[in-house]
């Protein structure tokens, strides 16, 4: 018997169950998805296979992993023996998951020890870390490293290396790569997909992301509030869906659909006086520079994107924009206007920036209302448009009672994006504001900013990391790295013929989500 | 997409919670007390009378429930008529020395630069400076009295209240509706008394109950070191000197005033921790 079984797998939590009865099959070397939104409980599902449960919620159910069956009522000392040799789990943030203090070599020695359930010999031992870590392609001085000395994909690998030191039959990776940057993310995911097949290994991989498992998965569970919705083979699913949550699902996710380039209502591009030129604009934080000339045209009623990874300069630029953050040198020029460093040189009227957290960039102790109508008040428009605010990022006129905490990430956006609108702004800068929402609520968000843009002719400047979304809603692209801009030009241009090595690395990453199921067609058995 | 939103929407549940057994007794405590501070003046106007005729007597006596001291003065009528002296400084002090806290901290938080440096100065002098020997001194070359003590303690006590609201405004001041409300070009009051202090509210209740609590401490033994509340006045602190000598004739003058000083500070800090925790619950979801 080899393989993993799940029957009847529930989560029992303070309030009634939270995960209602789960069956599933895993043959060796094929990997299952489960996919759902936050709060689905997907999490919860696979951290009562490994009996890391939080307090007050247990499982029931039967699992069998290879010829071991589980007891998941088991106390921890009992857990030890099955975690790492039978099960183990790949967490999603390798920033915080691996020791700081420790280094690399020891941490994957130490699930090694554990396995051998003795203290091997010194030699041994090494030999051994080598070779793991040479099976997720990392050079061996990387076990004398430190964490931080190691790039995000790189701990990820380490994480991997340790999660497969002591041979495990089924490895968990919960959202593995939703903490690294783009290009990280498709080789992570295929560095696991070859190791799992070089070893027969059973994965379950949980994600919210449905362009990383198209491809890389052979089945697929999709949950809602605890319930499976939808199961079956991934490429049928996914081509066919059933249930409309999984059909919400697959239109909400920018790398699913085939772009439907913005009907370039291009308002009147008049190259001569674009609404917005930055040149040269150079920014130190201390020794560092983060920003190096950087240089950006936005024509009124255009979406202009900015892509950048983390550490690019992309929010540094937005920020120098914006006024909250004064450049060291360069000129920004707005409808003409040049402006200087700083907020003082700008009025509401001219710019909004909508940011990325939704959950602190409203005061937690004003109303809806109240926070709307000191926006509006700035503007010197009546407190009475409340109601029209909340109407055009599509929310009911009764949210202006609430306070944000009883409001939903998607929903705070929209009211972060009603009182942007409120002094009736020019441009309004996006920075990353839907990186942090759920890929249903992302499209929403996105379908709202397009028809802003068409209803009120009003500019975008769009910063994010990831393309797919980009390309879902920009007329041009600007590709920033090291602070630099590499390439910048329409959307399609950028996007079809890319000149900068970075930016093909980029699109091909963006575009590898979506092609992948051809090189791989997985067939139900 | 309306049917995504409905699809997609979680119910989120709200858990109120009942005030402990604890808490309830700390709030009577203070409902007795402010009773006192209140009504006690009226009720015992001349709780300084003296009886030298009588002299003292052991408590239980009759017409004299807690006794009377060397002076043939009514235990029970000075500790009634004693709780405005004993309280009311201290509530002083802590909301004296609070808006010090809020005016210069949330300067020194928001605005930055030379302000910050010369605020945070100040304090670090007066962080270095002992309170009780700097009252005492003060008091001795000033000739003392209730009210300069009042301010000499407020001025002691705004160090830590500047500090800690600094601290919070930092906090708040690098999040991103503050940042939200600059793009809307909203003056530096409305950013900083508008938006911002609702968010350091707890810190600053908090720490306003908390000092009542020190406060009461450092008056009390301020007038038992016979600076703070000038002799013939009722006050619990001036009891405790008072009656230091009669401990054994009549303990009940010691031991009352002393208990009801750490009654009444303990229920302070309860009220103020409870009152605290609720307070960041607002603005908190679930």
């Amino acid at each position: 018997m080899s393989g993993v079984e799940i029957a009847g797998l529930t989560v029992i939590g303070h309030d009634g169950p939270m995960v209602k009865p789960i069956d599933a099959a895993i043959a060796p070397g094929r990997t299952l998805a489960i996919i759902g939104e936050s709060g689905s409980g997907k999490t919860l599902t696979a951290k009562s296979l490994v009996g890391l449960l939080p307090r007050g919620f247990r499982a029931e159910g039967t699992v069998r992993i290879g010829e071991r069956t589980l007891d998941l009522d088991a106390a921890q000392p009992a857990w030890r023996a099955v975690r790492g040799g039978t099960v183990t789990l790949l967490l999603q943030d390798p920033f915080t998951s691996l020791s700081p203090v420790h280094r690399c070599g020891d941490q994957i020695g130490w699930t090694l020890d554990a396995a051998a359930g003795r203290r091997l010999p010194r030699a041994e031992r090494d030999r051994m870390v080598a070779e793991r870590l040479a099976e997720v392609k990392l050079p061996e001085h990387v076990a004398r490293s430190f964490p931080h000395q190691l790039s995000g994909g790189m701990r990820q690998r380490v994480a991997i290396a340790a999660a497969l030191a002591a041979d495990p039959q089924l490895i968990i990776a919960d959202e593995p790569t939703t903490a690294l940057d783009a290009s990280n993310q498709a080789e992570i995911l295929d560095l696991l997909r070859t190791v799992q097949r070089a070893r027969s290994l059973c994965v379950i991989l949980i994600s919210h992301d449905l362009g990383m498992v198209r491809g890389r998965t052979d089945d697929v569970l999709v949950m809602r509030h605890g319930d499976v919705v939808e199961r079956g083979a991934t490429a049928t699913v996914l081509a066919d869906p059933q249930h409309p949550y999984t059909r919400a699902l697959i239109e909400a996710d920018p790398t699913m659909t085939i772009s439907p380039q913005p009907a370039a209502v291009s308002a009147p591009r008049d190259e001569a006086s674009p609404l917005l030129r930055a040149t040269g604009v150079d920014k130190h934080f201390g020794d560092r520079q983060v920003l190096d000339g950087v240089a950006l045209d936005i024509a009124p009623g255009q979406i202009a994107g900015v892509v950048g990874e983390s550490g690019s300069g992309k929010s540094t630029f937005a920020r120098c924009i914006a006024g909250l953050e004064s450049e060291d040198a360069g000129s920004i020029v707005f409808d003409g206007v040049p402006l200087a460093p700083g907020r003082r040189s700008r009025t509401p009227e001219q710019m909004q920036i909508v940011f990325q957290d939704p959950y602190s960039s409203l005061n937690p102790m004003m109303s809806i209302g109240a926070i709307l109508r000191e926006a509006l008040r700035v503007a010197q428009r009546p407190a009475t448009e409340v109601a029209e605010l909340l109407e055009t990022v599509g929310l009911p006129a009764e949210f202006a009672r609430k306070r944000p905490a009883e409001l939903s990430g998607g929903q705070r956006q929209r009211v972060a994006i009603a009182r942007a609108l409120a002094p009736r702004p020019r441009l309004l800068i996006c920075d990353e504001s839907v990186s942090a929402l759920d890929v249903s609520v992302q499209a929403q968000i996105l379908a709202l900013l397009m028809r802003l843009r068409d209803e009120l002719g009003i500019a975008i400047l769009f910063i994010s990391h990831d393309l797919a979304v980009v390309r879902m809603l920009a007329d041009t692209v600007t590709v920033l790295w090291n602070g630099r801009v590499v390439e910048t030009g329409t959307c399609a241009q950028v996007l079809t013929e890319p000149r900068h090595e970075y930016t093909a690395l980029l699109v091909a990453a963006a575009n590898r989500e979506n092609t992948a199921p051809t090189l791989d067609s997985p067939k139900k058995d | 997409m309306t049917a995504a939103i409905d699809l997609l929407s979680t119910p989120t549940r709200r858990r109120r919670r009942r005030p402990s057994a604890t808490v309830i007794f700390a709030f009577a405590v203070l409902a007795v007390a402010a009773f006192a501070v209140v009504f006690g003046g009226v009720l015992y106007p001349d709780a300084m009378r003296q009886d030298i005729l009588s002299g003292l007597l052991p408590a239980g006596s009759p017409g004299h429930p807690l006794g009377t001291d060397e002076l043939g003065r009514d235990v029970w009528a000075m500790t009634v008529a004693g709780a405005a002296s004993a309280l009311i400084g201290p509530v002083c002090v802590a909301v004296g020395s609070m808006i010090l806290g809020i005016v210069l901290g949330t300067h020194a938080g928001y605005e930055r630069g030379w302000l910050d440096v010369v605020i945070s100065r100040w304090t670090d002098l007066l962080l270095a400076l002992p309170v009780l020997l700097a009252a005492i001194v003060v008091s001795g070359v000033f000739g003392g009295g209730y009210w300069v003590t009042v301010v000499l303690l407020i001025l002691l006590f705004s160090p830590s209240d500047i500090r800690i609201v600094r601290a919070g405004v930092l906090e708040q001041s690098a999040r991103p509706y503050i940042e939200a409300a600059r793009m809307l070009s909203l003056s530096r009051w409305r950013v900083m008394f508008r938006h911002i202090l609702p968010n350091v509210s707890t810190l600053v209740l908090t720490n306003v109950m908390l000092n009542v609590a020190f406060a009461l401490v450092a008056f009390s033994s301020l007038s038992f070191l016979g600076v703070g509340v000038p002799p013939g006045t009722p006050d619990w602190g001036r009891q405790l000197t008072d009656n230091r000598a009669i401990m054994f004739d009549n303990p009940a003058a010691v031991i009352v005033p002393a208990v009801l000083i750490i009654l009444v500070a303990s229920a302070v800090n309860l009220v103020g921790d409870w009152a605290g925790q609720r307070l960041s619950q607002v603005g908190k979801a679930l």
